[in-house]
This record gives structure tokens, C-alpha cells and sequence, in this order.
């Protein structure tokens, strides 16, 4: 049916060609291609559904520079005879890529790559022949040159999606918005008005690094006539030049104008400027995006404060120009703002294991913005699945071990008094786990933990609760709660002061750096404390300060102690713990200011030394730490015992017969 | 045959209780310290009867020191007589020459038992020490031990729950040796129960 068609179409247009007048000038080839082509409806669906005009001005086409050549001369493959059949074409670009290879038949590539520009652009091939000089109606270069404006001439190749990818494999559009031009405070002006070293003879190639450079080398423009003396009438504006180049703020084509500005309100005036992706580069090379997002305070806690409020040195008339040395120096300082109005938090955070370690370097390591951001400011409370999230974001295995905790399930059910991160953690004072009494944060929600925990754990004929403190205070909750393997942990104590004592404190007593204190308990440097290494390490330390180890029992991975399960899970086995045979890991802690412990493997044995007596005095489980020795001298205790009668009467029964003899003799 | 009531019957009670109370407390301490070797009953019923029985034994303790405190005998009874310490280290020697060589060569017993005058300075020395001495310490270290934070301050005070632990400790040791020995030492009456059935009628038998 559709071979019908075109038979048809192609019949009808041989003989409706006797009826159209063709021009003398062009040659038999082209009047007997234009007995169809010269009809203005004769056009084609492309495959993308773009349609695509066949039609060709005979006139207009005779007038072109290629006006004297054969249709053939450029569509080698159609004569008349052998017209192919109707082309699958997907779309014009294609299409107009697969015509402009023709046009290398009489203008050979050499030719076309001696203007550097040209040449750049041909091997490309970003532009193809026919979108600058197009198809039919080719203008004589000369002429097109004289006649059209500088705007017409530069717009031509730079109003397609041209780009440049410069040595960093960033991308610069080179493609120019004449609309845009129009409507900006530089509308009337030509290209060449601000691309000066431009013309239609000459077209340099800038050999920018990178965009950065770009953007400076390119602010030389502006200056030339906004020059520095004029800038420096309005301080703000100048500081303002120092941080940022002047396209950031003004755009590149759609100049705007400083003088509507001003009269914004304060925000809109900031975020004129803020709105672009604008950077800060730090004395260390680091860069920070100082672009701001309108949307993101608008959905802030601070919605309703002005840029002013935070930002209290910076105004229309005054922008500071600032310098830090590094992105971590700007955050230390960026804290300062939000103490402005929350001293609590700060002051809470600045003791926080999140600013001890932000301070010895630690970049990932949380301040105010890191949690709360720098202007989608956030209030961390309401969602409580939420704010774990922000936690888990960073404490990831922390956050999959809560995962398995009836504490998680109580938020998923939405329970009112479901606990989060923070709840234990607290959310600004976080603290090392060891220092922050974890044990008191499960008191504080289960507030009858010790009258529940009396009616199991009492020993005859009293029920005390001290005794549930007794267990209280020297195994965390999770050691009973939790499915996780156990350890004991020895931590090294100061009992004058009452504190733990530091890695700091330990290596002043041995005169050493605190790189070293490590060496000086495992000197075997075998990643094990041993018995021996441990007590010649306590009785260094003893003789300069009143050292102890304190113990407790807990979970060996501290990520376990978030698996909490439901109390019916939970062990009420006293052997658990109370027996020599329970398979406890050991550890040796040290504390650090501020930060996590240095843990040690420590050999269990040294638990059931005699020497622990003297150097572990105020932590003793019974039967899993006992001093094993004392075993051995009950046995021998026994055995003696049983000696002494069997010694004696032996020696009785030796005897009787001399008993004998003088009961006789009397 | 001359009978002396030596035994007061609130001293037979206070001894029974407390021997039986000591055997049970020695085999239930065993049975809490070697609970993964020893089976004769559950850790948790160990650590009851031990603690019932250690407040019991507590209790009995003053009831002892009661009757002796108001029957003005612990001083006759316990005491050594610390004023003539020659003679009484004369008779201690004498007593443990008894025991090691006369008992065998058929000497008599150079002590004689009276009411004022119960034990030979052997017995009242080393009964003065562990009823003065070693049991409160077993009762003050076994409190410790069975509540380590209402008892906190004593703790500290002897220096430690490891050091409550190693003296409750050893002084199991020590008793557990004794109440074999002292078993033992009970038999060399005139006859082997004579002593032990003084105990419960109070009456001990002399030759005359």
C-alpha cells in the first residue's frame, strides 16, 4: 500500500512539473529535481516526528554561492534515475550530520582547519557545516561578513549548545542567550564592547585551567570600565570583589544591576549574590560552598531571622572579607554564631566527645552544622526514627545493632517513651561511654529497674535494693540484657581523686610520651596483657600514685550493647557470672581526655592471680574472679586436716602395746 | 565414776546449732566456689542456705556471747590466764607433750576439767581466737560479701572486697581443717563418745 503511495506522489509530481514555472538559470539536473522539491508541501516525517521540509526556493537557491552547482554535486547518491527510496531518517541533527560530510568533498579539512577557531570547531565536530552556514542558501562568507552585526556574527555559532572542556574536564556552555543580553543593564551593547580581542577576522582560544581561572581571568572585563577607584566607593561592594568575582554575582550575559539590589529585603539582598554557587577558598586550599539556598531557610527553625541575626558583622554597607585556615578552622568559629543564642548547647557540646575530636582533627567528627546544618537548620527532637538516623549516619554498626533491640521496635510502634541515640547519649554532651555512666540513662526511663530487679536478685533473708546496686554498679545493664559475648574490664583508677587515670597521667609517671604508655604494659608487644606485664606495670604506677584497677563487667563490642532485648530474654542465671568457668573475655582500659579508651586484651588469668588482691581491691566477682590458689590450699587444708587424726591414731595403734606394758606394770 | 556438768544447756545449743551450721556453711561456701565442679545443689540454693545460715550463725554467736557476757564466765572460761603467762606456757607445753607423745605411752590427761576451769590452755587459747577473733571476722567479711554496698564502708575499712574475700576465704579454709580436727581431738575422751555425749547431756565422766 505504502509502495502505492509513493508511486503515486512521485507520478503526480512528473506531471504537475509541466505546470510549474522553472527558472532558466539553474540547470536541467536541478529544475528536474524541483519538479517535486519546488513544491512548498512536500515534506517528511521523521522518525523522532519532527517533519522535515523538502522543499526547496529555486530562486533563492540560484542566488546561494553554490547557486551554479548541480544538485548532485552535494547528494551524490540521487540522480533522477536512481532516487532512493523514502530514508529512514531518526532525526534532523542526523540528518543534517550525514549532509555535512559532503560539504569535506569540495572544502578538503586542511582548508578548514587553518583559522585556529574554525579549525578547533570542525575537528570537534561540536558544530556541524550546515548549522553556521546552513544547506541551500549559502551566502558568500565575504558578503555575510560585511553585512551582519557583530551580534549577528558572534550569535550565529554561539546561539548552539557549543561548550568548552577545559584541562580540569570541567565543561563551560559557550552558548549565548541573545534574549537574555537584551533584557540586561547591557543590552545595547555589541559582543565586541566587552570581548574586546574578538572580531570577525580574529577569534583567540582562551587556555583556562579551570573554571576558577576562567572566572577571574574573565572579571578583567568588567574592570576595565567599572575600574577599582569606582568599586571602592562602596566598601561592601568592594570587600565583596576580594571574595568573589564579579560574574558570580552579576551573571555573564544577563548582567544585573547592583542598584535594584540594595533596595531588597535584607535577606533577598544576601542571597542575590549567595543564591549562585559561589565558594570560599580556605588559606589551606580547601574550598567551601558559600551558596545558599532560599528554599532551605525557608524551611528552617530560623525562617523567620534575617541573614543579619547570625551574620551579625556583615550588612549592605559592610562585608567583611574574612580569611580562615582551614574548613575545620571555619566550623570552630562557625560554632561562635550559634552561641550567640545557644550558650547551653555549646557549652554542653564543648565538652562533648564530638568536640575533643573534631579539635585533634577529626573532620567527621560533628559540630553544630554537622547535625543541625549551616541553614536548613533543623530542630532534632519531634521525629524521633528520624534523629537516629542523623546519629547512624556516621555509627552505622551502632545503628544496625539497635536495629535488633526491643528499643527500636518501641519507636517503630510509635511508643511515646521509645528511646533514641539520645536519649542515652544525650544529644550535645555526648561523652566517652566509659565517663558518661550509661547504666543511669536505663534508670532514668525504667525508674523502678531496682524494686523489679529485688524481687529476683536478693540474697537471704533480706530484700535490699542494695544488693541490686551491688550488681548495678559493677555490670552494665546490657551485660544482662543483651545475647552479646561478655568481658571483664579493669580500668585503671586514680583512688585519691576519685577519677580514672589518663594515658597522659600514666605516661608522665613513667616520663615517657603518651605514644608509648602501650609499650610499657604489653612490653612483649604481643597484643596481650599478661599476668606478669600487668602487675610489673600496676607496681611502677602504684609507687607514684594511688592507683587501682576498678573493674565491671559489660559487653565485649560496645556495639552490642544497643541489641537490647526484651526483658523476658534476659539472664537471671546468677552462674552465668558466678562461676570460674564463665567464658569472659578480659580487657585493660586506659582513658584518654575526652575521648575513647585504649583497650587491651588482657590475659584472664591475671584476674585469678594473688596478685590481684593487692592491685584489684575493690572489684571481685564471685567465682568468676576468684584467686585460684586459695583452691589449692583448701584441698591441702583438708588433706592436713584429715592427716593429723590418721597421723595420730597411727601412731596410737603404734603405740598401745607400750600403753600396755605400764597399765600392766602398774 | 565422779560427773561433772560441764555443758550449761544453753552452751549445748549454742554448740549444736553452730556445728551443724558450720558443717552446712563449709560444704554450701565449697558448692558457691566451685560451682562448675560441683553438683550437690543449684548455685542459687547454695547462696541461700549460706545466707540464711550465716545470719542464723550470726545470731547464735550472740546468743554465746550473751550467756557468757551475763554468766561472767567468758573471762574464767576464755580467757588465758595472760597475768601468770610462765605457767600457762608451762601447760601449754605440758598439754601438747600430752597430746604428741603421753596420750601414746598412756599418761594421763594433765588437764581436769571444771565448770570454771573448762578448757586446757591449748583449747583456751585457740578457742579464745577463733571465738573472739576468727568468727567475727567470718561474720563481718561474710556481710561484706553478702552485700557488698550496704556494707561498702566496711569494706573499704579492711581494705577492699578482694581483701573481705580473701580473709572469708581463708578462714573457710582454716575451719574446714578444723572441724576435722576438732572432731578428731573430740574423740580422745576416757572412752571415744565421751566427750561427744557430754555435749548433748552436759555431764562429762571423770575417773576418779
Amino acid at each position: 500500500m505504502r509502495g502505492i503511495l509513493i508511486c503515486g506522489v512521485i507520478i503526480l509530481c512528473f506531471l504537475l512539473s509541466y505546470f510549474i514555472p522553472v527558472k532558466e538559470a539553474v540547470s536541467d539536473d536541478v529544475k528536474s529535481c524541483l519538479r517535486c522539491h519546488g513544491m512548498k508541501s512536500f515534506q517528511k516525517k521523521l522518525e523522532n516526528g519532527e517533519t522535515l521540509s523538502l522543499y526547496i526556493d529555486g530562486a533563492k537557491f540560484e542566488k546561494s554561492v553554490h547557486g551554479s552547482l548541480d544538485c548532485s554535486s552535494c547528494h551524490p547518491d540521487i540522480t533522477l534515475k536512481n532516487h532512493p527510496r523514502p530514508k529512514k531518517i531518526a532525526d534532523k541533527r542526523v540528518y543534517t550530520k550525514e549532509f555535512s560530510k559532503n560539504c569535506l568533498t569540495c572544502h578538503p579539512q586542511d582548508a578548514l582547519m587553518k583559522p585556529k577557531m574554525h579549525g578547533q570547531i570542525v575537528k570537534k565536530g561540536e558544530v556541524l557545516c550546515a548549522e553556521c552556514h546552513g544547506s541551500h542558501y549559502i551566502d558568500s562568507m565575504k558578503d555575510w561578513k560585511k553585512k551582519a552585526s557583530f551580534n549577528e556574527y558572534c550569535i550565529s555559532c554561539h546561539k548552539f549548545n557549543i561548550s568548552k572542556t577545559l584541562p580540569s574536564k570541567e565543561k563551560i556552555s559557550l552558548k549565548v542567550n541573545e534574549d537574555e543580553i537584551k533584557k540586561s543593564v547591557h543590552g545595547k551593547f555589541q559582543c565586541l564592547v566587552c570581548h574586546s580581542d574578538f572580531s570577525k577576522v580574529n577569534h583567540p582560544v582562551y587556555d583556562y585551567k579551570n573554571k576558577a581561572e576562567y572566572r577571574t581571568k574573565m572579571t578583567a572585563i568588567c574592570t576595565k570600565c567599572h575600574t577599582d577607584k569606582e568599586l571602592q566607593k562602596n566598601p561592601a561592594h568592594y570587600a565583596l570583589t576580594k571574595t568573589a568575582s564579579c560574574i558570580e554575582c552579576h551573571g555573564y550575559h544577563g548582567v544585573k544591576s547592583a542598584k535594584v539590589v540594595k533596595s531588597l529585603p535584607e535577606n533577598q539582598y544576601c542571597l542575590k549574590c549567595h543564591s549562585s554557587s559561589i565558594v570560599m577558598k580556605m588559606k589551606n586550599g580547601e574550598t567551601l560552598s558559600v551558596q545558599v539556598k532560599e528554599n532551605d531557610i525557608l524551611s528552617s527553625v530560623h525562617k523567620k531571622l534575617k541573614c543579619t541575626d547570625c551574620h551579625k558583622e556583615f550588612s549592605r554597607s559592610e562585608h567583611p572579607i574574612r580569611t580562615f585556615d582551614s574548613i575545620k578552622d571555619y566550623r570552630t568559629k562557625a560554632k561562635d554564631i550559634c552561641n550567640n543564642c545557644h550558650q547551653d548547647a555549646v557549652k554542653k557540646y564543648d565538652i562533648s566527645i564530638h568536640a575533643e575530636a573534631l579539635k585533634k582533627g577529626n573532620q567527621q567528627s560533628p559540630d553544630c552544622v554537622k547535625c543541625h546544618d549551616y541553614h536548613k537548620v533543623t530542630y532534632i527532637t519531634k521525629d524521633k526514627m528520624a534523629s537516629s538516623e542523623l546519629c547512624i549516619k556516621c555509627h552505622s554498626d551502632s545503628g544496625k545493632a539497635f536495629k535488633e533491640s526491643v528499643h527500636q521496635q518501641a519507636i517503630i510502634q510509635g511508643k511515646q517513651n521509645a528511646p533514641n541515640c539520645a536519649s542515652c547519649h544525650n544529644s550535645h554532651d555526648v561523652l566517652p561511654t566509659n565517663i558518661a555512666k550509661l547504666g543511669d540513662s536505663c534508670i532514668k526511663c525504667h525508674k523502678d529497674a531496682k524494686s523489679t530487679h529485688t524481687k529476683w536478685l536478693w540474697n537471704p533473708p533480706l530484700r535490699l535494693t542494695t544488693f541490686v546496686d551491688a550488681h548495678f554498679n559493677s555490670a552494665s545493664c546490657a551485660s544482662c540484657h543483651t545475647k552479646a559475648e561478655k568481658a571483664i574490664y579493669l580500668t585503671l583508677f586514680d583512688r585519691a581523686n576519685k577519677k580514672p587515670l589518663t594515658n597522659s597521667e600514666v605516661a608522665k609517671i613513667f616520663g615517657i610520651d603518651i605514644k608509648g604508655v602501650k609499650a610499657k604494659i604489653d612490653y612483649n608487644n604481643d597484643e596481650t596483657v599478661q599476668q606478669d606485664e600487668l602487675w610489673k606495670f600496676m607496681s611502677t604506677v602504684k609507687a607514684k600514685s594511688k592507683a587501682n584497677l576498678s573493674g565491671r563487667i559489660d559487653v565485649l563490642n560496645p556495639n552490642d550493647a544497643h541489641k537490647i532485648e526484651s526483658k523476658e530474654k534476659s539472664i537471671k542465671d546468677c552462674s552465668y557470672c558466678h562461676s570460674s568457668g564463665a567464658q569472659f573475655k578480659s580487657k585493660l582500659e586506659i582513658n584518654q581526655e575526652g575521648t575513647k579508651p585504649i583497650k587491651l586484651e588482657l590475659d584472664r588469668k591475671a584476674l585469678n592471680s594473688a596478685y590481684a588482691i593487692p592491685n584489684i581491691k575493690d572489684f571481685y566477682v564471685l567465682g568468676l574472679t576468684k584467686i585460684k590458689i586459695l583452691d589449692i590450699l583448701f584441698f591441702v587444708a583438708l588433706l592436713g586436716g584429715i592427716a593429723v587424726p590418721v597421723g595420730h591414731i597411727t601412731l596410737r595403734i603404734l603405740t598401745a602395746p607400750i600403753r600396755r606394758k605400764r597399765k600392766g606394770g602398774k | 565414776m565422779k560427773k561433772i556438768y560441764l555443758h550449761p544447756l544453753p552452751v549445748r545449743i549454742w554448740h549444736w546449732i553452730n556445728a551443724i551450721g558450720f558443717i552446712i556453711l563449709i560444704i554450701t561456701g565449697a558448692q558457691i566456689r566451685f560451682v562448675d565442679s560441683m553438683g550437690l545443689m543449684s548455685f542459687e540454693t547454695a547462696v541461700q542456705i549460706h545466707s540464711w545460715l550465716g545470719f542464723i550463725l550470726l545470731a547464735n554467736y550472740f546468743i554465746w556471747l550473751l550467756y557468757y557476757l551475763l554468766s561472767g564466765k567468758l573471762f574464767k572460761i576464755y580467757v588465758p590466764p595472760f597475768w601468770r603467762p610462765v605457767e600457762f606456757i608451762k601447760n601449754s607445753i605440758r598439754q601438747a607433750k600430752y597430746y604428741g607423745y603421753g596420750i601414746m605411752v598412756g599418761d594421763k590427761n594433765p588437764h581436769h576439767p571444771t565448770p570454771e576451769n573448762k578448757f586446757n590452755p591449748m583449747q583456751q587459747i585457740s578457742y579464745l581466737m577463733i571465738m573472739a577473733l576468727l568468727i567475727p571476722l567470718q561474720i563481718i567479711t561474710g556481710l561484706i560479701l553478702w552485700d557488698p554496698e550496704l556494707f561498702g564502708s566496711l569494706a573499704k575499712l579492711i581494705g577492699g572486697i578482694q581483701i573481705a574475700t580473701l580473709i572469708h576465704t581463708a578462714l573457710w579454709i582454716f575451719f574446714s581443717a578444723f572441724i576435722i580436727v576438732h572432731f578428731y581431738l573430740a574423740t580422745l575422751g576416757h572412752t571415744p563418745m565421751a566427750h561427744i555425749k557430754a555435749m548433748f547431756t552436759g555431764y562429762e565422766e571423770e575417773h576418779e
